[in-house]
């Protein structure tokens, strides 16, 4: 994880009202899986709706949705996916 | 050392299945080359037998895939099959196992293991559930399965761990620009951030210059 990441992280952590935003952010990309698409995650094989209530609830799978969702969308803003670094 | 292949290819849920017959590629390549290969699938992907193939055969390059944690690695039924006590002198190791590259892989090398290729985080595998049947024909899972293969393939060909682990982060890359293109399905789209997932949870431990 670089710096700038890191920091995005701690700044996510500290902020409840920041990582409420995020969750719907992440609930509304979430609904918007198609059903002619599967997701094996961990031992898992789960649905749109299941990952829904993952995420809702926050449980484990649920933050490594938010969680990966969220480093997706950095990598996107910072340009790392064009420049795989 | 033999110059050999232990392969693990459990196969009791949709996970399993799908590793299981990607894995098999890979046996088919390494079968070619003339490689001794012990490939555990299904029922045999048990811990006696894995150990016993260990200690009698010491294989060289060893292709796990199934379940898997920080602690663990799993066979059929999710019987754990590989654990921090597991010596594995010299051998190269790719684990297609989610997470085991946080904790296990150091341990396998502190346990003799030259080199370690795994994740340090869940591997996710997107796939269409209409092609679950078939799995080999699933074109969605191949963007996936197709540039982790890569790993057990390049290694198999002589090459080194770290030249296997850059070669398979590039040919994910290779797949996830396809994904993200305008002239990429709605569901590779969406898909693309579960690959950009694995490519940075994808880790190498150990001596890089390690080959077989």
């Amino acid at each position: 994880m670089t710096t700038l990441e890191k920091q995005i992280t701690k700044e996510i952590e500290d902020n409840a009202e920041l990582r409420e935003q995020l969750k719907k952010l992440v609930l509304a990309r979430t609904q918007a899986m198609p059903n002619s698409l599967g997701i094996v995650i961990g031992s898992d094989k789960i649905t749109r709706e299941e990952m829904v209530q993952h995420v809702q609830q926050e449980d484990e799978i649920g933050k490594q949705i938010m969680e990966l969702q969220l480093e997706f969308l950095r990598d996107l803003a910072t340009g790392a996916i064009y420049t795989n670094e | 050392m033999s110059k050999s292949v232990l392969i693990t290819r459990p196969n009791h849920d949709l996970t399993t299945t799908y590793l299981s017959a990607w894995a098999r590629k890979i046996a088919e390549i390494a079968q070619e080359k003339g490689f001794f290969i012990y490939d555990l699938e299904g029922v045999r992907a048990n811990v006696k037998t894995f150990l016993s193939f260990l200690k009698e055969k010491s294989p060289s390059f060893l292709f796990l895939n199934g379940h898997g944690s920080p602690s663990e690695i799993c066979g059929q039924r999710n019987e754990v099959i590989m654990d921090s006590t597991t010596e594995i002198p010299g051998a190269i190791i790719y684990a297609r196992s989610c997470s085991a590259g946080i904790r296990l892989g150091e341990e396998a090398i502190k346990n003799g293991a030259r080199a370690f290729i795994g994740y340090a985080r869940n591997f996710i595998v997107g796939y269409s559930p209409d092609k679950v049947f078939e799995p080999l024909t699933d074109d969605m899972a191949s963007l996936f399965l197709d540039p982790s293969n890569l790993v057990a393939s390049v290694i198999i060909k002589g090459h080194s761990a770290a030249e296997a682990n850059t070669r398979s982060k590039e040919a994910m890359y290779k797949n996830f620009r396809k994904m993200i293109l305008s002239t990429a399905t709605y569901e590779e789209r969406y898909a693309s951030q579960w690959l950009w997932s694995n490519l940075k949870g994808q880790i190498l431990l150990g001596d890089p210059d390690a080959k077989i």
